[in-house]
């Protein structure tokens, strides 16, 4: 009675539409319910990137994954951790804080309830993702639920392991088109005892310039981050740098940083404790930008960050559109967010900078934009080369095309 | 036994004939005749890797030195229906670059270009058998360097890096291969490129990037890799510690990570292992001690000061009876010598050894211990033990006597029985070396019928008629008859031009 209790999922109106959304407990539940059922599938957790890349068809189900939540394992001296993939990931590191260790993440999306299952399969990540890699570095373990409901799992609790192939791997950016991802292994760090923040004003040149100075030194920040102001807006941007680590070795190399700052002409402030947490949580927002606006995220060369910056403004200063971009500049991750009153001129930043991207071997992932733009541009943008195999894992993982049709189209 | 067999070599002779006719007529135009090997003498020297107890000899090898030659040769293959096997430098202790019979061998060692160094951003791109020191060694000046280290690394390719998906002693802290490759050129098995990654850390869509990279060559040949480059750490401090047990060295390990420091490597030697490597490198670990770690921390000055210091109390704390470190980077350097010699000096106190790879949870160590223990002395047999301690890889030496009747059989369970043990224990039967021919009956153990129908459904989208590496990873009734051989010291490894860990 118990288990059947626990396995029969529940119905509840949902967040992102009319429709109602099934919720399963966990992986029996889901397996059962792909299996017993026909038609498409949207699949969500936190449901904070439903409009990531191309829109999904209506579909004749939504599988909300929240209500599979909690962590299965915790052992802190093996820095291990397994959890349901509808787990939040502030849930999870409220739960990994009291013993000093934490899921190394810091999307800009996790104090918006996102969970651990619904970033490996976005492939998000933030500005820590610099020291400790993202999701695709931190997941050991996976098991995940096919559209016909077969469940399987990859790797295992242990961090060096190369037996199988690496499914977690396949999900990660798949964005809910070939997985349900059930449950998660991921390893943790141990908490940073301090972390300061060093802010100084910057233009787009000179933190990039900085980047590759710092990134060449044996400094090692945990993140660089460049935020520019906005087309109307004053200054020149802020260049944001953190260093984690112990009082001692964070103090030093704090003081080595901004020698090496000042030597390029730029002078940074100290962020400490509430006013470093407030600095980043600004900068999460940052990310984000409003609902209203056009937002991509292109993946590319350190190096390219002014060049990509300095066109994408050229683009709109015609139209009078507003651009802002926050950039992890020394992982060549950057954030453009269009404001504009026109859809057109949304359409012309979004076409201007995808090109000037893909030219430099850069790859762009919409993030979000407003309905109007849909008849204006291509979601995806050009098919890599990997677009026929990207396909045949697609019929081979979900033959009959249920998970999120729609999502990339025209790719698969 | 010879009558029988007779008709089936004829048969065999003359298929093999065919193919390698079928096979040269349709890459002459592409490859010289030098790029093509088809005498038995020259074929024999690509019949195994380094586990040399499993040996086929291959119907043709190509030597190709481009994207197209490779996509010619495959395509030859598949026009043909013929099985082909991918090989870098056959370092590997999997088997995993094993020939399949009447097959070809696609030996890569001739495409060893560096195609571009962008020292701004920190990437170099490279052809396939750019050996992974190489990789290093180019920007050495430049203080940048390739972090995967496997203990092959003057010799193995990074191609090869990409199919096992190497890691080496600096893992924990560093990751493996997968960690450090943004983009890759792929000849998949329809002999198409592609291209996956890109200039940046990710793409648009599903990481195939990632499913490539640890497959064993059988999902594509990768003929160019962008790799990342790390800034050389400013300070490394290594140190040695004796522990009058192995449980106590265990303890040292886990108040370091409890300490909240991620050491670049932590490695443990026990006594047997201590007496072979000192017999063979005279390295100065000390003889008279039950358990040995080596420590390494690097990072910037401060933070390597200040750890290292809070390393030193805690393995005081944990009983530490001797400590020894590292005055300059010769000495780090015999530190190591030691410590990677170890298979190869197993030799000194055992005629014959099988080597495991086995992973557990590091925390289950002990336990493991007394477990791998008992199962000795039931089977008579002595194991010797290394173990990248900090990541929980277990390298078990199983020591036995071939020429001492039944031995090699009870070494040989004895070994798969440890692999099999740290399944149970929550980890793997492989951390480092891959599953290849070698392990692959034992993949059962660790996942179910479902799991492994579900990566063979991926591996058809890459390869729909299963010609890349067959037999490889997944279990076939007719590999899981056949015996594993014992570990024979590779001729490069004897010769002191590689280690293997």
């Amino acid at each position: 009675m118990q288990q059947q209790a626990s396995t029969m999922p529940d119905h509840t109106a949902d967040p992102a539409g009319e429709r109602t959304a099934e919720r399963p407990r966990g992986v029996t539940g889901a397996a059962t319910l792909m299996r017993d059922t026909t038609g498409s599938v949207l699949l969500h957790g936190g449901a904070t990137k439903l409009d990531w890349a191309g829109r999904v068809d209506q579909p004749d189900h939504v599988v909300d994954t929240t209500a599979m939540a909690g962590v299965l394992t915790h052992n802190p001296a093996d820095m291990t951790a397994s959890v349901r993939a509808g787990t939040t990931l502030n849930a999870l590191q409220e739960h990994l804080a009291s013993d000093g260790q934490w899921l190394a993440l810091d999307p800009a999306s996790g104090g918006h309830g996102a969970t651990v299952g619904g970033l490996l399969a976005a492939g998000d990540s933030g500005p820590s993702r610099l020291r400790y890699g993202g999701l695709r570095d931190l997941v050991i373990g996976v098991t995940l639920v096919l559209a016909d409901g077969t469940v399987a799992r990859s790797g295992s609790h242990v961090i060096k392991n190369v037996a199988g192939y690496d499914l977690a791997k396949l999900v990660h950016g798949s964005l809910g088109s070939l997985a349900l991802v059930a449950e998660v292994i991921v390893r943790l760090h141990p908490r940073p005892p301090v972390s300061t923040t060093l802010r100084a004003a910057a233009d787009a040149d000179q933190a990039t310039a900085a980047t590759l100075e710092v990134m060449a030194s044996p400094l090692e920040p945990a993140a660089v981050e460049w935020v520019s102001a906005s087309t109307g807006g004053t200054g020149p941007g802020e260049l944001y740098l953190r260093l984690d680590g112990t009082p001692a070795a964070v103090q030093v190399s704090a003081g080595r940083l901004t020698g090496l700052l000042r030597g390029l002409g730029i002078e940074p402030e100290h962020l400490d404790g509430p006013s470093s947490e407030q600095a980043w949580a600004d900068h999460a927002d940052a990310v984000l930008g409003g609902s209203d606006e056009t937002v991509v995220r292109v993946a590319g060369l350190p190096s390219a960050m002014a060049a990509q910056y300095h066109r994408a403004v050229e683009t709109t200063r015609a139209t009078g559109a507003d651009i802002t971009m926050v950039s992890s500049v020394a992982l060549g991750m950057h954030t453009l967010r269009v404001r504009a009153d026109d859809a057109s001129d949304h359409a012309a930043a979004l076409t201007s900078v995808r090109q000037h991207a893909e030219e430099a071997g850069a790859s762009v992932l919409l993030r979000q934009r407003p309905a109007e733009l849909d008849d204006l541009v291509d979601a995806l943008g050009t098919p890599p080369s990997s677009v026929q195999l990207l396909r045949r894992v697609k019929a081979q993982l979900d033959p009959d095309g249920r998970l999120a049709p729609g999502r990339f189209r025209p790719w698969y | 036994m010879t009558t029988a067999a007779a008709p089936a070599d004829t048969d065999t002779a003359t298929d093999t004939r065919g193919v390698v006719r079928q096979l040269t007529e349709a890459l002459r135009p592409t490859l010289g005749p030098d790029q093509l090997i088809t005498d038995l003498t020259r074929l024999r020297t690509y019949e195994c890797d380094a586990i040399t107890g499993y040996r086929v000899v291959p119907a043709l090898v190509a030597l190709p030195e481009s994207t197209e030659q490779v996509a010619a040769v495959v395509a030859a293959c598949a026009q043909a229906k013929v099985p082909y096997v991918a090989r870098g430098a056959g370092t590997g202790l999997s088997g995993g670059a094993l020939p399949v019979a009447d097959g070809v061998v696609i030996g890569l060692a001739r495409m060893r270009r560096v195609l571009d160094i962008d020292l701004a951003n920190q990437r170099m791109t490279v052809e396939p058998g750019v050996t992974n020191a190489d990789i290093s060694r180019a920007v050495a000046a430049d203080d940048l360097y390739f972090a995967p280290d496997p203990s092959s690394q003057t010799v193995c390719t990074i191609g090869g890096n990409i199919a096992e998906n190497s890691g080496g002693a600096h893992c924990l802290k560093y990751g493996f291969t997968t960690n450090h490759v943004y983009a890759m050129r792929l000849v998949l098995p329809d002999a198409s490129v592609v291209d996956v990654g890109g200039a940046g850390i990710e793409v648009v869509g599903p990481d195939l990037r990632g499913t490539v990279i640890g497959s064993e060559g059988t999902l594509a040949i990768a003929t160019a890799i962008t790799v990342r480059l790390l800034r050389k750490p400013e300070a490394v401090r290594t140190l040695v510690a004796d522990f009058p047990s192995a449980e106590a060295a265990g303890q040292a390990v886990s108040g370091i990570i409890a300490a909240g420091i991620i050491p670049a490597a932590v490695e443990m030697l026990d006594a047997l292992a201590i007496e072979a490597c000192e017999a063979a490198v005279h390295a100065g670990y000390s003889q008279d001690t039950a358990a040995a770690l080596v420590v390494e921390l690097d990072g910037t000055a401060a933070e390597c000061d200040e750890g290292f210091a809070q390393v030193e109390q805690i393995c005081s704390h944990a009983g530490t009876t001797h400590l020894r470190f590292a005055a300059d980077a010769g000495e780090r350097m015999r530190i190591w010598q030691g410590r990677k010699a170890a298979f190869a000096a197993m030799g000194r106190i055992s005629p014959d050894y099988f080597v495991q790879d086995g992973v557990i949870p590091r925390t289950r160590l002990g336990e493991v211990l007394s477990r791998m223990q008992e199962m000795a002395d039931e089977a008579g047999l002595r194991v010797a033990n290394v173990f990248h301690a900090g990541d929980g890889n277990l390298h078990p030496l199983v020591l036995y006597n071939a020429a001492v009747q039944g031995e090699s059989e009870r070494g040989e369970n004895l070994s798969t029985a440890i692999a099999e043990l740290c399944v149970e224990m929550g980890g793997s039967i492989t951390g480092e070396h891959g599953v290849g021919t070698d392990k692959a009956c034992s993949m059962p153990k660790m996942f179910s019928e479902v799991d492994l129908a579900v990566m063979q459904r991926v591996r058809s989208a890459f390869d729909p008629d299963g010609i890349s590496n067959p037999g490889k990873v997944f279990p076939t009734p007719r590999l899981c008859g056949e015996r594993p051989g014992p570990y024979r010291v590779h001729p490069l490894e004897a010769a002191g031009l590689i280690e293997r860990v």
